[in-house]
């Protein structure tokens, strides 16, 4: 980072240093080496103060100061190690001592616990024998209890929920030493469930009871890894006592997340363990799937493939490839498809949605990655967030978004379909400074309504137009086209809003806009991608240092997946398939000729499979007969399959349809590497072993491919790798910060000259005004912050906190159907119904219903399906229903 | 009747004197705020303040206009005047008098401070529990406000001065002035850490400058009458000005008794209050609140001003000025003023939290003649721990009443603990020395 | 719901702030009086009202004393204990309390209708001893006057005793 930072010059115990202005003596020490005791003190937390146990000496000063709180000055001597500040260090931990039950033997916290160490360290003990107070336990939650009677009140945990996670769910209640954490009343606590209160808790007070009881910290083993529930790919660290996993936590300042976690990475890890897990390949015979060794069910999938193949090509074969496999598994799956079988008909769960953004950028900007990182984001003085609800669904890139808001003071602005409304989830658009609160299926106008501003308000950037006169000139007609009128009637939102949304975005100097799931899993998210995309260009801020576009991955390692090119139109790199040199160049290193044909996306190999033209199909980690709507008719098009083989962890609608199921290792025992949605590059690491006889995707694919007789032989992950990097230069630094790519200028270059004349007519219209007849809602699909796909609900702390399917309805729909929270309600429309618990919620808009996708496969017959004609990405986010009340 | 001329409570003591608007005004009552808005500089009422040496009544004694002072300059927003109402300190009840019977003036000192200052908006932040207090001073807001002192365009001149009274709602901390603060933005009473200080990051993070009742009340008279002629009151250059002591305990005339500060003890004690209440001997006094040590017969010729109650081992505090007759038990006395303190820690900082339930349980033990000889120790080092390691000065109070009494009064300790021995001959051997 | 029935109250407390968790109190003490005690539906409806979460306005209604968040007897007894009262004798009221009232502290009489509270200093601590009742002071009580105002309370739910703009020593009379 170039920001100029001024220094000081202290000592510390007679060692100079210098730091830069602003930094706490408690810090300055730490980098010399002097450790000074400290509960309440926490580098992400703003210093309190309030243990005192951080005592110095600071000379020319008469009492002694918390270095926690004192900011180090040009001159200033401290002195940390004197007979004084030792006896007061001590006579702190007497006093903090005094009303601690001491009951290390059943303590969680025993042996990783600062009261127990700095006791230690002190031979403190407490003179007191006075009666100590007493709390009573508190199930707090099924996930979490507190134990206030080992509380040191440091209030890290209350000002974590507060300052970090924004969510405000514990507090300090009563006063003096009866004080204790609470959260409201004596309701169980109902939060976003971070865990972090428990990760930040310096004493055993709040403890997971996921883990409670189960282990001391010196039996565990310890895996450093990344989480696979979402595109943030937080660093975690997995323990386990033998086989068993026992714990997850992430350690302060790890990976991208800082430390940071969410629920579904810090209560979300028990889904290995699940015991539904496929623990034996299965083969079926007269119909029902029963076990075989590896040998058989190898065996018969190659002698299956061979027969299929002579008979009808290898077009086909079709492969579908999860977004949650490491990239030396989606990279060996393509290569295994297009060598092993010899087709281009491959796609992964990039396809859901990610896809639309990736290809945004690549038409635009020439990159297939983000250009800027999680720091760009904290470091925004602006941010322009479309259709997130970040909380929930990439809930780390949203810590980096209140970062930058709650700490470095930048200006949000937010265009989502949530309501800013205080609940137990923190809600990004209560941290706006302009917020438009749109419906999802018009989140494109809202764009439009911005460019409008952009273009009238004179905010585009003289080198842009210049050097794009036709370009500017093109959209700026088109916008003109538009009618503040209609936009209003579209979205709901005054022109002045809009004029200024466009003006703050402007007077930005370092401008990031995320892009959401719910817009680029939307109808037409390609398209507002590109057009917001065309906002940063306009307004000069594409090329900007600071300045981006990032899209937001659903999938752990959807970004992985383009950039091994487990999709049809991609070669490894995010090559185009029909690129010569690319073409030449990989078949070079694969010793193969890549196959000719175009290869089939996602939908279009179900379609081929309904056909008859498609007869094998090779799925690893994915479930498209529970992820689609059933009008695309993938159950019976999978049934028309002559062989669909399936790697899985557990026996999902697509499994249970399957000639031959391997069993697969989960995330937690396997080696390799994900790649997160700003591009980051990270090492995963095996927790423990593969449960049963399963085995890593990519060792299954290997075993595949050699008894095909077309082998892809590799010793272990790393020689995957190795491959990859071979192929592409430099993949993945694997170092701590990732480096993104810079935008490509000839690529802007051909955009703004040629580029974006192919759509524009397409996507500078309105998208259609959904018309609301009486009595129906709009039903969208969303992801929750208590689950990842499918996969989640496999965990047992997850469901603990959300055990199933709901619809979150606005009160005022709700009042209209008389309709309250637990009440059952039956959705349906011309396609189906579907019926479900309600829960009303202030966040969300009224006129719309959301239903989390997680438990939603009965309610996917009530939603049509459009597939996007440029990045053939499905789209059946929401659909019109009725809502009736029923019993 | 005093011998000292009265500036505070003089309207007050006029017969048939009612506080209201017309009786204040009557007695020359916003004269002062008249004399100056619109027509002095802001910066020449704070030199008009530095120069006659007031300093803050509310415990601290620090001077006030060196306070404003501290105000960045140039700072472009808002920023707040809050008058410090709470008075909680036991022993004190001068405010309360102050506001209840001639609350105009307070108010003419806060308009007075809030031009000085260039605060648009004042809070005034008072005790919940002085409900009265409350409603006359949001009367007198009222006829304030139509009297055109407060609200947009005072007296014509074009400055805005709104007055807002927040009542408190039980919480002895929030006398504390980063504590009110807290208070007054609705979060709990917990003082902040310092530095920054009020002035530069207060209310609303904002510049604020927070002054006790009585403080304020002194400003229509140092603008109204000069600076030089307040200076020349009670015990230049350092303690100027009358104070209003509040005498509680074993006297016979109990009361708020507006003196000159540089008085003594003695005049305090035996003229104005009538000397003790069955003309017993006088056992021990404290001469500042709750939060100032104890003083002894010895100091009864100390004076009354805030260099001569640090020198002599106290501080003039609030002025709550507490008797205390031959014949009181001074370790119950401590630990009264112990389970004060105990109840009202805001549990901030572990030293005062723990300590001071703690300190009480101990004292509660030696009162209860179950004390042992080790507990003065333990004592001694606990109030040692506690002092000068906490966040705000409530830590240094706490400890007060037990190190000053344990200072002058030790043998009644030791006395309490012997009989406690000799009733408990018998000791328990542990159960690990038996063989 | 209290913003039916104090909108203008709850509008005009909402004015005096810039920021409007500063309102946290008066609402909490409008809804003491609306309810007698503050109740988890007030705090939930105030937390709306402030954009507050429920905890954030439970960790203020439980650090101040005065803020119940239980029921209280109809008149809230609260004596002041603290040194200066006890000095004047404030034990022996606490004592009459439980002779005729036969309630110690933090009780409730069996009606409902007091509640006795053994309080910190209240600033009558040179017209000791004193109490409290609901919104009124009362001071320099004896045996008498506390009898007095027990009666008067029960029967016209005041008494005139109660101490009117405080000064002491008082001011000469007007001749
Ligand atoms: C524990 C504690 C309680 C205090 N209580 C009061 C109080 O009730 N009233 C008051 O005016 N000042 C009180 N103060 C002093 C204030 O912090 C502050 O110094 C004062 O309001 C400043 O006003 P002044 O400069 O006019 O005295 C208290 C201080 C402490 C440490
Ligand atoms: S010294 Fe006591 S009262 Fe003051 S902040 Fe610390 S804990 Fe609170
Ligand atoms: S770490 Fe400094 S006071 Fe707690």
């Amino acid at each position: 980072m170039a920001t100029t930072t001024e220094t000081v010059r202290l000592t510390i115990d007679g060692v100079p240093i210098s730091v830069p202005k602003g930094t706490l003596v408690i810090e300055a020490a730490r980098r010399v080496g002097v450790m000074i005791p400290h509960f309440c003190y926490h580098p992400k937390l703003k210093p309190d103060a309030n243990c005192r146990m951080c005592l110095v000496e600071v000379e020319r000063m008469p009492k002694l100061q918390t270095s926690c709180s004192t900011v180090a000055t040009e001159g200033m001597a401290v002195r940390t190690a004197t007979t004084v500040v030792h006896d007061a260090h001590k006579s702190v931990l007497e006093f903090i001592l005094a009303n601690h039950p001491l009951d290390c033997p059943v303590c969680d916290q025993g042996g990783k616990c600062d009261l127990q160490d700095f006791s230690h360290q002190y031979t403190a003990t407490s003179r007191f024998e006075e009666t100590k107070r007493i709390f009573q336990k508190e199930y707090f939650s099924p996930l979490i209890e507190t134990q206030m009677n080992r509380c040191v009140q440091c209030l890290r945990c209350v000002r974590y929920c507060d300052e970090v996670m924004d969510v405000k769910a514990l507090a300090p209640i009563g006063r003096g030493t009866m004080t204790e954490i609470k959260s409201f009343g004596a309701h169980p606590l109902d939060c976003e469930f971070c865990g972090g209160c428990v990760q930040i808790c310096p004493v055993g007070a709040i403890v997971s009871r996921l883990s409670m009881y189960e282990y001391r910290p010196w039996m565990l083993k310890r895996a450093d890894t990344v989480c696979s529930f979402c595109g943030d790919g937080c660093q975690i660290t997995v323990q386990t006592k033998d086989q068993e996993l026992i714990e997850v936590n992430s350690a302060q300042g790890a990976g991208r997340n800082s430390g940071d976690l969410c629920a579904r990475g810090f209560f979300g890890f028990r889904a290995a363990s699940h015991p539904d897990r496929v623990t034996q390949p299965l083969i079926r015979r007269n119909g029902v799937l029963v076990g075989a060794t590896w040998e058989e069910a190898l065996e018969y999938v190659a002698e299956r493939t061979k027969r299929l193949k002579q008979a009808h090509g290898p077009q086909a074969f079709g492969g579908l490839i999860s977004g949650r496999c490491t990239n030396e598994e989606l990279y060996l799956f393509q290569k295994f498809m297009r060598v092993t079988i010899g087709t281009n008909n491959l796609d992964s769960s990039a396809r859901y949605g990610h896809v639309n953004g990736v290809e945004a950028m690549r038409v635009v900007q020439g990159t297939h990655r983000w250009t800027v990182t999680f720091e760009d984001i904290v470091q925004a003085d602006v941010l322009l967030l479309v259709g997130t609800n970040i909380t929930e669904t990439n809930p780390i890139t949203g810590l980096k978004v209140k970062e930058a808001v709650k700490k470095q003071g930048a200006a949000l602005l937010t265009i989502e379909a949530i309501q800013p409304a205080i609940g137990a989830i923190s809600n990004i658009s209560n941290l706006s400074e302009q917020h438009v609160c749109v419906a999802p299926s018009q989140f494109g106008a809202a764009v439009l309504g911005l460019l409008k501003a952009v273009v009238e308000g004179n905010h585009i950037d003289s080198t842009v137009r210049q050097q794009g006169e036709d370009y500017v000139a093109a959209i700026s007609q088109a916008v003109q086209k538009l009618a503040w009128e209609d936009l209003a009637l579209s979205t709901g939102v005054s022109r002045e809003s809009f004029v200024q949304m466009a003006a703050s975005l402007a007077k930005g100097r370092r401008v990031v806009v995320l892009a959401g799931q719910i817009l680029l899993r939307s109808q037409g998210g390609y398209g507002i991608c590109l057009n917001l995309l065309d906002l940063l260009l306009l307004t000069g801020k594409l090329t900007a240092r600071g300045c981006g576009f990032a899209p937001l991955a659903e999938e752990n390692n959807d970004q992985g997946a383009v950039e091994m090119g487990a999709v049809a139109a991609m070669l490894p790199g995010a090559l185009e398939i029909t690129d010569q040199d690319a073409r030449a160049r990989m078949s070079r290193a694969w010793k193969e000729e890549l196959p000719l044909a175009t290869g089939a996306t996602l939908v279009e190999m179900i379609d081929r499979a309904q056909a008859g033209i498609i007869k094998g199909l090779f799925i690893v980690g994915e479930n498209p007969v529970g992820s689609l709507p059933p009008q695309i008719g993938t159950r019976e098009a999978l049934g028309k399959l002559d062989l669909l083989v399936c790697q899985e962890l557990f026996l999902t609608e697509t499994a249970a349809l399957a000639h031959v199921v391997f069993p697969a290792a989960s995330a937690v025992e396997k080696d390799g590497t994900f790649t997160n949605a700003e591009g980051h590059v990270q090492a995963v690491r095996s927790a423990i072993n593969p449960v049963g006889d399963s085995r890593p995707d990519w060792e299954i694919l290997s075993a595949l491919s050699v008894f095909m007789g077309v082998p892809l032989e590799y010793g272990d992950a790393k020689e995957i790798l190795k491959e990859i990097r071979a192929v592409i230069p430099g993949y993945g630094s694997l170092g701590p910060l990732p480096i993104p790519p810079a935008v490509d200028a000839a690529a802007v270059g051909r955009y703004m000259s040629e580029g974006y004349r192919r759509d524009l007519a397409t996507r500078y219209v309105l998208p259609e005004r959904a018309v609301r007849s009486e009595g129906t809602v709009q039903l969208g699909l969303a992801q929750t912050l208590f689950h990842s796909g499918k996969l989640s609900t496999h965990s047992k702390g997850l469901l603990q906190i959300e055990p199933g399917g709901f619809l979150q309805m606005n009160p005022l729909d709700a009042a209209r159907y008389a309709i309250g929270t637990g009440d059952r309600v039956r959705l349906s429309n011309s396609m189906g119904e579907f019926t479900t618990t309600a829960k009303v919620l202030d966040r969300v808009p009224e006129g719309l219903a959301w239903l989390p996708d997680h438990f939603a496969q009965n309610a996917l017959q009530l939603f049509d399906c459009a597939v996007d004609p440029d990045t053939k990405v499905p789209c059946y986010r929401t659909a019109s229903v009725s809502v009736m009340k029923t019993t | 009747m005093p011998k000292h001329e009265l500036i505070l409570l003089k309207n007050m003591m006029q017969p048939g004197y009612t506080g209201s608007l017309q009786d204040y005004e009557r007695a020359g009552g916003y004269q002062a705020l008249r004399k100056v808005v619109g027509k002095a500089q802001p910066a020449e009422v704070t030199a008009m303040v530095m120069k006659s040496g007031l300093r803050g009544r509310g415990g601290a004694g620090f001077p006030t206009g060196v306070k404003w002072g501290f105000l960045p300059k140039g700072y472009v927003g808002p920023r707040y005047l809050c008058c410090n109402a709470d008075e909680s300190e036991p022993g004190t009840f001068k405010d309360r008098q102050l506001i209840e019977r001639d609350p105009h003036q307070i108010l003419e000192g806060i308009l007075l401070a809030c031009y000085a200052i260039g605060a648009e908006t004042a809070y005034i932040y008072i005790r919940g529990e002085f409900v009265l207090g409350a409603k006359i001073l949001e009367q007198a807001i009222a006829e304030a406000r139509t009297a055109g002192y407060i609200g947009a365009n005072i007296l014509g001149a074009g400055i805005t001065a709104n007055v807002w009274v927040h009542r408190g709602a039980g919480a002895y901390i929030c006398g504390e002035e980063t504590a009110l603060l807290e208070s007054l933005e609705g979060k709990r009473g917990l003082p902040r850490v310092k530095p920054p200080f009020p002035a530069t990051h207060g209310l609303y993070n904002k510049p604020t400058v927070v002054n006790n009742v009585e403080t304020l009340a002194n400003l229509p008279h140092i603008v109204g009458r000069g600076p030089e002629w307040f200076a020349s009151i009670g015990s230049p250059p350092k303690s100027t000005g009358t104070r209003v002591f509040c005498v509680s305990g074993h006297v016979k005339r109990p009361g708020n008794y507006e003196v000159p500060m540089g008085v003594t003890f003695r005049e305090l004690i035996y003229e104005q209050a009538g000397g003790l209440r069955s003309d017993k001997l006088l056992k021990a006094f404290i001469p500042g609140g709750a939060s100032a040590p104890f003083l002894t017969p010895n100091h009864l010729d100390v004076k009354l001003d805030f260099e001569s109650v640090a020198a002599a081992g106290s501080m003039l505090g609030s002025g709550g000025v507490t008797v205390m007759e031959e014949g009181t038990d001074m370790v119950w006395a401590a630990l009264r003023l112990m389970e004060f303190f105990y109840h009202e820690s805001c549990g901030k900082c572990s030293p005062c939290r723990e300590g001071s339930s703690w300190l009480v349980q101990t004292m509660r033990r030696i009162v209860a003649k179950r004390g042992r000889m080790e507990d003065l120790e333990t004592l001694v080092d606990l109030c040692k721990n506690i002092e000068g390691r906490t966040v705000c000065a409530f830590g240094d109070a706490s400890v007060a009443p037990i190190m000053s009494t344990l200072k002058y009064w030790r043998p009644e300790y030791v006395a309490l603990i012997q009989e406690a021995e000799a009733a408990n001959l018998i000791k328990l051997e542990p159960a690990g020395a038996r063989h | 719901m209290l913003i039916e029935k104090y909108k203008q109250e709850i509008d005009s407390i909402l004015s005096r702030y810039p920021v409007k968790r500063s309102a946290l109190i008066p609402l909490l003490y409008l809804a003491q009086r609306d309810e007698g005690f503050i109740s988890e539906p007030a705090m939930k409806e105030i937390a709306g009202l402030l954009r507050l979460t429920p905890p954030q306005v439970y960790e203020t209604a439980t650090f101040y004393t005065m803020l119940n968040l239980k029921p209280v007897g109809k008149f809230h007894l609260q004596v002041c204990k603290s040194l200066m009262c006890a000095l004047a004798g404030s034990d022996t009221v606490i004592g009459w309390v439980k002779t005729k009232l036969g309630i110690r502290p933090g009780e409730t009489t069996a009606d409902g209708l007091f509640t006795l509270t053994a309080v910190e200093c209240l600033a009558a601590c040179g017209t000791a001893p004193m109490m409290q009742v609901n919104e009124d002071y009362y001071e320099r009580l004896t045996e008498e006057t506390f009898d007095r105002i027990l009666a008067d309370l029960k029967k016209d739910g005041t008494c005139s005793l109660k101490t009117g703009p405080f000064m002491w020593p008082e001011a000469p009379k007007a001749q």
